[in-house]
């Protein structure tokens, strides 16, 4: 995933709202980092989806959309074996890479550590985010 | 005081080199292999505790040695692992000598030098022969004194390793805790630290032990407790202190490594209590009140892993009073039976 620092196209549209982009500039497998609250939130396209997480990683505090993007290795117990999941949705935080879940925002190794999350939607063809 | 006291680390011996040429198979029965007083690190006086010589080997007379246990000690049962000469070049002269020691110790120490009922076995195996430790197990996993299957912590490669889950599983099978214990001095084993040979007694035995946290840390990374749910594994010669820096650094690098060995779907720390228990003495233990011992205890888990372990009749065994000095009534209990009850069948029920 190419990481995009944060767009002269954003805007404050509202209190509550923040225009991030326009829909085409986030195609899926991109990630923009949107100037809002103190540290920054990254929004994401997953394979069409949109997610929004805090550029705040739960472990230390690290600027947890900067690192790269994967999916996760999880046990299968019915298969009795590995399997590569989640392609595309695990953010890895650049410190100390803690796995990071972009549509809720929880740790994949410890579920109890977790960083916001923010709703994010199209709208008239522009990305908006709700504070 | 506080319930029953299990002894989780019995060395039982022959009289004299020859007694287990008596239980060895015909085919083995004229080779020669290394006696058991032949290491290489002597303790002061010997190797063993010199009050303890008479006719024999120390802990070679269950009469003796149930006197000194369970009278003078206050010990309720004794769990018996007796050593098998450490990794022989031959492996199949080596399975041959395990099946000697069961024998051996199923009917001088189990039957005939057993009329209190105190004793407990151990399955002695050869992890270098894994069809022959299966069916050792196989032999003896319902005798119902024989508690634990034992493997010398001096192996050839880490426990964790999928070739050994064979016999964890015919171990877990019949229920039975699998004990990694020194066992060597004459067969084939690298040094006993990572930059070779430790020059004195003291430098040898203040670091022996703890090259468990080589097989701990391989145990809980491999995808071990996937493959045999039920295998328990028993560090019996100690080192409970070293288990919680090396337990923290697990934890704290599993956070950020953990799709690497994603059968490991918890913190590491949290495996220990159903799967790890550490024979506990007072080489163990902070010396004199330098640490809190109740905190000390509770740090990392350990007052859930250790249990009470007399390493008779070796120099530097322990009585029990050795250990609960300062402790909390709870921590002494778990220490003396409770955390050996879990792990070893019929101990509690037995005893009482």
């Amino acid at each position: 995933m190419q990481v995009r620092q944060p767009t002269n196209k954003g805007a404050r549209r509202s209190a509550r709202e923040y225009v991030v982009c326009r829909q085409e500039d986030l195609p899926p497998g991109r990630m923009v980092i949107a100037p809002v609250g103190k540290f920054g939130v990254g929004v994401y396209n997953v394979h069409g989806i949109l997610y929004a997480i805090n550029n705040y990683c739960p472990h230390m505090g690290g600027p947890l959309c900067s690192g790269n993007v994967y999916g996760t290795n999880l046990w299968d117990d019915v298969r009795g074996r590995a399997e590569h999941v989640l392609d595309g949705r695990i953010a890895r935080c650049p410190w100390h890479a803690w796995e990071i879940d972009v549509a809720t925002g929880v740790s994949v190794a410890d579920a109890r550590k977790r960083t916001r999350t923010y709703d994010v939607r199209v709208e008239n063809g522009e990305v908006v985010l709700t504070r | 005081m506080s319930g029953l006291l299990i002894d989780a680390a019995v060395q039982p011996f022959c009289r004299d080199g020859r007694e287990i040429y008596d239980y060895m198979d015909e085919v083995n029965r004229d080779r020669g292999f290394p006696d058991v007083e032949s290491q290489w690190y002597q303790a002061p006086g010997g190797d063993y505790d010199e009050s303890l010589y008479g006719k024999g080997y120390p802990g070679s007379d269950p009469e003796i040695a149930s006197r000194h246990l369970f009278e003078d000690d206050g010990v309720d049962v004794a769990i018996l692992n007796p050593r098998t000469r450490g990794n022989l070049p031959d492996f199949q002269l080596n399975t041959a000598v395990c099946s000697a020691s069961n024998r051996w110790l199923a009917h001088r120490w189990l039957d005939e030098g057993n009329p209190h009922g105190r004793f407990r076995g151990t399955i002695r195996v050869n992890p270098e022969d894994v069809p022959g430790s299966v069916a050792e197990i196989e032999r003896w996993g319902d005798h119902p004194l024989m508690v634990q299957v034992g493997v010398p912590l001096q192996s050839r490669d880490l426990y964790g390793r999928p070739r050994f889950y064979p016999i964890w599983a015919a171990a877990a099978e019949a229920g039975l805790p699998i004990c990694i214990s020194t066992n060597g001095g004459a067969g084939l084993e690298y040094p006993p630290t990572p930059t070779g040979h430790a020059r004195t007694y003291s430098q040898y035995i203040a670091f022996m032990a703890y090259n468990y946290v080589y097989h701990l840390l391989n145990i809980l990374t491999e995808p071990l407790f996937k493959e045999v749910p039920g295998a328990v594994f028993v560090f019996s010669d100690g080192g409970a202190e070293q288990l919680t820096p090396f337990i923290w650094k697990l934890d704290t690098l599993w956070l950020g490594v953990r799709d690497q060995t994603p059968w490991v779907d918890r913190p590491p720390s949290e495996y220990l209590k159903d799967h790890v228990r550490l024979g506990f003495s007072r080489l163990d233990k902070p010396p004199g009140d330098s640490v809190p011992i109740v905190d000390w205890l509770a740090q990392t888990g350990k007052e859930d892993v250790v249990m009470y372990a007399s390493n008779y009749p070796f120099w530097w065994r322990n009585h029990p009073d050795d250990l609960y000095e300062g402790t909390t009534k709870e921590q002494t209990e778990k220490v003396r039976w409770r955390n050996a009850g879990e792990v070893y069948r019929g101990v509690t029920a037995e005893a009482a």
